[in-house]
């Protein structure tokens, strides 16, 4: 393996936050004696990125990734643990290294939002003090993979929310960093759209060579995207590897479907370890343990009139929402 | 310092005020109106005689020269600090290679030059209607620049200062309230300053509200005693001090804590 530009050990972040009851007596109380909590965001994560490599960041609401980004970015003080970007302390916030990385946030605008996009990304050519050739051409090539040409000259304001995402991923571009924060970036957009920028951002990293980390709740975008996921939950890195594994590693299950010649009336004994999720006129959705998958349809065949039979790996969205609703549970198991 | 990027930023935020000009002139013109209102009273209050000393044309003069100084000195963007601080706009700012003091700054340089082209075509209008008495002597001409200059930087950096409590309670702004009431008590607006009452008179000498607006005015009318100038230089350059000092210590700490409990 490469030289990792990106270490991340031990990083921590614990948030002191306010708090108080709901109505007007807690109101008042808490003007004269304010509560805290502490709330550990981020806890003890570890892990290398390699200079061109596109990592996904996987995790429920509040699990802790956009902070992780935010530390990685510079934006945040970690309460413990080191970061080394590029060689680099992120939160030093050096000039030198502000101009080595973008950071694209679906929720927010670099944009003046009154005038066209190009008066704009000329400022930032300027604030990234880009030599006027090398913005011609990096601005030529985004304009042309993004197909954004016809609304260089539209204020910003009338533009749609799609179109204001390409911009804002041209507008993050610009000074060519050589690593590139994503969080959420397709947030809210239609299908299409997402897929358009998931196919840019594709043939941007091939062609750039940029180390991208980015933040999603499209499972689409990460299949697409990231050979590598990370998977955060209530701040823990619960798993740290090739997409494919992670059904294997945190869902060890396979969902069998059966397809019944006529015995949709006839009663069903099912062996041990196996969950029927459905179960409708002349087919069954099973789920069963991966160990189990072989021997159980092996009794399957034997036992049933069955026309037609498949295993599979459950889809991915169903293992993350697994995950997602099993709380604690995974961290346990782990 | 990134001298070429703040300078593309100032640009551009020209560019983007000039779409809403008339809403700015809107703004301008209520920030003309208290001033325009003691210009009348005060006039009336004189007469045909005089008013603690000033005749009616002394006044109108007075009153147009501060309603000039205040626009150039209003720093409308010290509202808009705790909006960026409490909506997150920060972020965007900080992931920058250049300090987000000079988006208040460019705000602040395009302001002028829009509100200018409302207030200034206004005022000459006003003067050739009231008809003002103004006699500019050459030290008070000679003064009034840097004393103008000096009550800009000390309005705009003592209310950045205040802006920046945003960054430990939510809302901040009630202090910029608080100084918009003051510098019209103790500022020259409600009555040049030394016409008020003895004590508030000490109050306001000492105090830097006069030296974001009053201060120039008096300087440029020839209002100030003998010694005035000189103590009032001193004065202000001291506030403006406090100010910058003040301002330094409150970002630095506002940024540490921003980094320490997120956006």
């Amino acid at each position: 393996m490469l030289e990792p530009q990106i270490v991340v050990r031990g990083l921590s972040k614990t948030y002191r936050v306010p708090e108080r009851n709901p109505g007007v007596g807690a109101a008042l109380r808490s003007l004269i004696q304010r509560s805290y909590r502490s709330v550990e965001a981020v806890r003890d994560v570890s892990f290398n990125v390699a200079a061109g490599e596109v990592v996904g960041f996987i995790g429920p609401n509040g699990a802790g990734k956009t902070t992780t980004l935010k530390m990685l970015s510079g934006l945040l003080h970690p309460t413990a643990g080191e970061v080394v970007v590029m060689g680099e302390v992120p939160w030093e916030r050096r000039p030198a290294y502000l101009r080595r990385i973008s950071m694209v946030l679906g929720n927010k605008s670099q944009m003046l939002w009154d005038i066209p996009p190009l008066d704009s990304f000329r400022l930032l050519g300027e604030i990234y003090s880009v030599p006027p050739a090398q913005f011609r051409e990096t601005l030529d090539e985004l304009v042309a993979l993004l197909e954004l040409a016809p609304l260089l000259s539209k204020p910003v304001r009338t533009l749609s929310l799609g179109e204001r995402m390409k911009c804002e991923l041209v507008a993050g571009l610009l000074h060519r960093p050589a690593v590139l924060f994503l969080d959420e970036p397709t947030l809210g957009l239609d299908v299409s759209t997402q897929g358009r920028l998931r196919r840019f951002l594709g043939a941007y990293n091939r062609r750039n060579d940029v180390t991208m980390i980015l933040t999603s709740h499209y499972m689409a975008d990460v299949v697409a995207l990231c050979p590598r996921v990370i998977l955060i939950h209530h701040g823990i890195l619960l798993y740290d590897g090739e997409l494919d594994g992670l059904a294997h590693t945190l869902a060890p299950f396979k969902l069998i479907r059966v397809g019944l010649s006529s015995a949709s009336q006839c009663a069903l004994d099912l062996p041990g370890g196996v969950e029927l999720l459905q179960r409708t006129n002349g087919s069954l959705a099973l789920r069963v343990a991966r160990e189990l998958a072989p021997r159980i349809t092996a009794q399957l065949l034997n036992t049933l009139p069955v026309v037609d039979l498949s295993v599979e790996d459950p889809p991915i969205e169903a293992v993350i929402d697994q995950i997602y609703q099993g709380d604690g549970d995974q961290e346990a198991r782990l | 310092m990134n001298l070429r990027g703040g300078w593309a930023l100032i640009q551009r935020t020209w560019l983007s005020w000039l779409q809403h000009r008339s809403f700015f002139f809107l703004l301008a013109f209520g920030w003309m109106v208290p001033p325009l209102i003691y210009l009348f009273v005060w006039s009336t209050a004189a007469g045909a005689g005089t008013a603690g000393g000033l005749r009616r044309g002394e006044f109108v003069a007075y009153y147009l020269v501060l309603i000039l100084v205040n626009q150039l000195t209003y720093s409308q963007t010290n509202w808009t600090v705790g909006d960026t601080i409490r909506h997150g706009g920060m972020n965007t700012l900080l992931l920058r290679p250049l300090s987000p003091i000079f988006d208040a700054l460019a705000s602040e340089l395009a302001g002028k030059v829009v509100y200018m082209a409302f207030v200034l075509p206004v005022t000459a209008g006003l003067a050739l209607i009231l008809r003002p008495e103004l006699q500019v002597t050459l030290q008070g001409g000679l003064a009034f620049v840097p004393t103008l200059a000096m009550a800009w930087a000390l309005r705009f950096f003592w209310g950045y200062a205040l802006a920046l409590l945003a960054f430990w309670a939510t809302r901040a702004d009630a202090l910029l309230a608080v100084q918009d009431a003051l510098i019209f008590l103790l500022a020259g607006q409600v009555a040049p300053i030394r016409l008020l009452p003895a004590p508030l008179h000490q109050v306001a000498v000492i105090l830097p509200f006069r030296y974001m607006l009053g201060f120039p005015v008096e300087v440029l009318t020839g209002q100030l005693e003998t010694d005035g100038l000189p103590t009032g230089l001193a004065l202000q350059l001291g506030w403006l001090l406090v100010a910058l000092v003040l301002f330094s210590m409150l970002w630095r700490a506002g940024v540490r804590r921003y980094a320490a409990v997120g956006g």
